[in-house]
């Protein structure tokens, strides 16, 4: 049986005046995928996923996701869409006059939901991404690794199908980037498709997922690396690598 | 929006107004102020307004009558004006009355009337229009039909002052008009300036919010209820300076008055609608953006 798609961008171009941001992009994200989305800054990867949340829209072609189709969805009705995707980004977007209760609250009150669900439901998530104990804190009083998690928190507290991360670990360091990484496999474990931009190839290669590289707004690769499997025992990897890689930088050796 | 949510927001506009302080206070300031511009402009017009609504109702018709007419003439004239379609009151004033009336209105140097022999005053009919009829025109055309009567010396209602006065009430009226669209239109702008003001220096918040899935109302909410709690609190503000600066006017001018408590709770309540249009306007330009 074929798995459904969660995200399915088909002849995709985006133009901004005359330059092209993407050209005749085609991809397909199952559900429950894990997709690492690769490129150099100005590839097209932001604006790629600005188009899957529909925050911009297609010069040409057509973006599904879930069940929002970007040619035919009704404005009004994107609230909606974004309540099924989460996303979350380099400069985390945490409202700084919130606390971190609120910061992931605020996702569910859009929604609606009563205040006693919201209570039940982000004290669960925020126990979930170790942040339970900081819950009445202001974002700045956060180091950046806790700031991602609360926005990760806020991402995910609605169930949605899709996660969207926009070089989700671009502003943190090795150790915090791990720590990142490892929640969002544990994310997608939960049957959450996720999909993550970074420029950092190395950082990304040795997990055994689906890497797409995007350049020049064009899909150059679309690849299956390692031999797919759990992502997480493919951490300890990564760690050795990293720690292969330090070695390198510290003696200037050239892998 | 349920209800739930609602009280949220209103919560929520609360919490914004307190740590935002700074932007508050400023735009509440540029809102009292430009609407005590407004305030002064409805005074004085509202003032001009009563003046000239005043001078109308005080306006009467005098009908002095020969000396020779008879009685029973009188009488009869009485009751012919009375059943006339404009007339709303006649009022007979005898040759002795209206001597009294003049003793009066001399005072002190009432002795001067004593040096007479005879009651050289006329007798005659005060009458009041019924406010349908106080037009020009139609004045003119019913001091014409009473001075045609038989023994009918003279009809008086000040016919220069009554053109001079529409004239006037004309002008004043079209110059108020005028002013009254400028400084409403001001003040529209000014305000929703201010509001959009707050506007962009919540711009980062409105993003996040688009970006979890708030709808629009969810996110115009606050902004119109504090935008009306704005207008308000701006429009007390605004009240208060007025009454301060109609204090030292009404020294100069005592026949001023100020706004009946109706007029005033109104202002306020126009001052809230200001405020809450002006806070949508600015809103649906930034989101559409």
């Amino acid at each position: 049986m074929e798995e459904r798609n969660v995200i399915g961008v088909y002849h995709l171009t985006k133009k901004y005046g005359d330059q092209y941001a993407l050209k005749d992009v085609n991809l397909q994200v199952g559900n429950g995928e894990f997709v690492f989305l690769v490129g150099p800054s100005g590839a097209g990867k932001s604006t790629l996923l600005r188009l899957i949340y529909m925050d911009e829209f297609p010069t040409d072609g057509q973006v599904v996701a879930g069940s929002f189709v970007s040619t035919t969805v009704d404005r009004k009705k994107i609230p909606y869409l974004r309540r099924k995707i989460g996303v979350i980004f380099q400069d985390f977007k945490l409202l700084e006059d919130r606390d971190v209760f609120e910061n992931v609250a605020i996702a569910m009150r859009v929604t609606g939901e009563k205040s006693y669900e919201i209570k039940k439901l982000v004290i669960h998530i925020l126990t979930q991404v170790g942040l339970y104990h900081k819950r009445n804190d202001l974002p700045r009083k956060l180091s950046g690794g806790e700031q991602q998690r609360v926005a990760i928190a806020r991402a995910i507290v609605n169930r949605p199908a899709i996660l969207l991360a926009d070089e989700p670990t671009g502003n943190l360091d090795p150790d915090v980037t791990e720590e990142i990484l490892r929640l969002l496999f544990r994310i997608n474990s939960g049957g959450t498709a996720v999909l993550m931009a970074t420029h950092n190839l190395s950082l990304v290669e040795n997990f055994g997922q689906r890497i797409v590289h995007l350049k020049d707004g064009i899909i150059h690769e679309d690849r299956l690396t390692g031999l797919g499997g759990n992502p997480s025992d493919k951490l300890s990897e990564y760690r050795w690598n990293r720690k292969r890689l330090d070695k390198q930088e510290t003696t200037g050796e050239l892998r | 929006m349920s209800v739930h949510q609602l009280l949220y927001l209103i919560k929520e506009s609360f919490r914004t107004i307190k740590r935002h302080k700074g932007v508050t206070a400023i735009s509440i300031i540029i809102m009292s102020l430009t609407l005590l511009i407004l305030a002064v402009f409805l005074l004085v017009t509202d003032n001009m307004l009563m003046f000239m609504s005043q001078a109308r109702e005080e306006m009467r018709i005098y009908v002095y009558l020969e000396d020779s007419l008879d009685r029973s003439v009188i009488e009869d004239y009485h009751r012919r004006i009375l059943s006339m379609l404009e007339v709303e009151q006649v009022v007979f004033i005898s040759k002795e009355e209206a001597l009294l009336e003049f003793r009066e209105e001399l005072g002190e140097e009432s002795d001067l009337l004593d040096a007479l022999d005879t009651n050289p005053l006329p007798a005659s009919f005060r009458i009041a229009l019924k406010s349908a009829y106080k037009d020009k025109n139609k004045i003119e055309l019913f001091a014409s039909k009473v001075g045609g009567l038989e023994g009918v010396e003279e009809v008086r209602y000040g016919k220069d002052f009554l053109e001079k006065f529409s004239t006037i009430m004309k002008g004043f009226l079209y110059v108020d008009a005028f002013i009254g669209i400028v400084v409403i239109l001001s003040t529209i702008f000014i305000i929703s300036n201010a509001v959009r003001l707050s506007v962009v220096s919540r711009k980062r918040s409105i993003e996040i919010l688009k970006l979890v899935g708030a709808t629009n109302r969810f996110i115009t909410t606050p902004f119109i209820f504090e935008g009306a709690l704005q207008g308000g609190i701006a429009s007390f503000i605004a009240m208060a300076m007025l009454f301060f600066i109609f204090l030292v006017g009404v020294k100069f001018l005592p026949e001023l008055s100020f706004f009946s408590p109706e007029k005033a709770f109104a202002f306020i309540l126009l001052c809230v609608l200001i405020g809450s249009a002006g806070s949508f306007t600015a809103l649906r330009r930034f989101l559409r953006a």
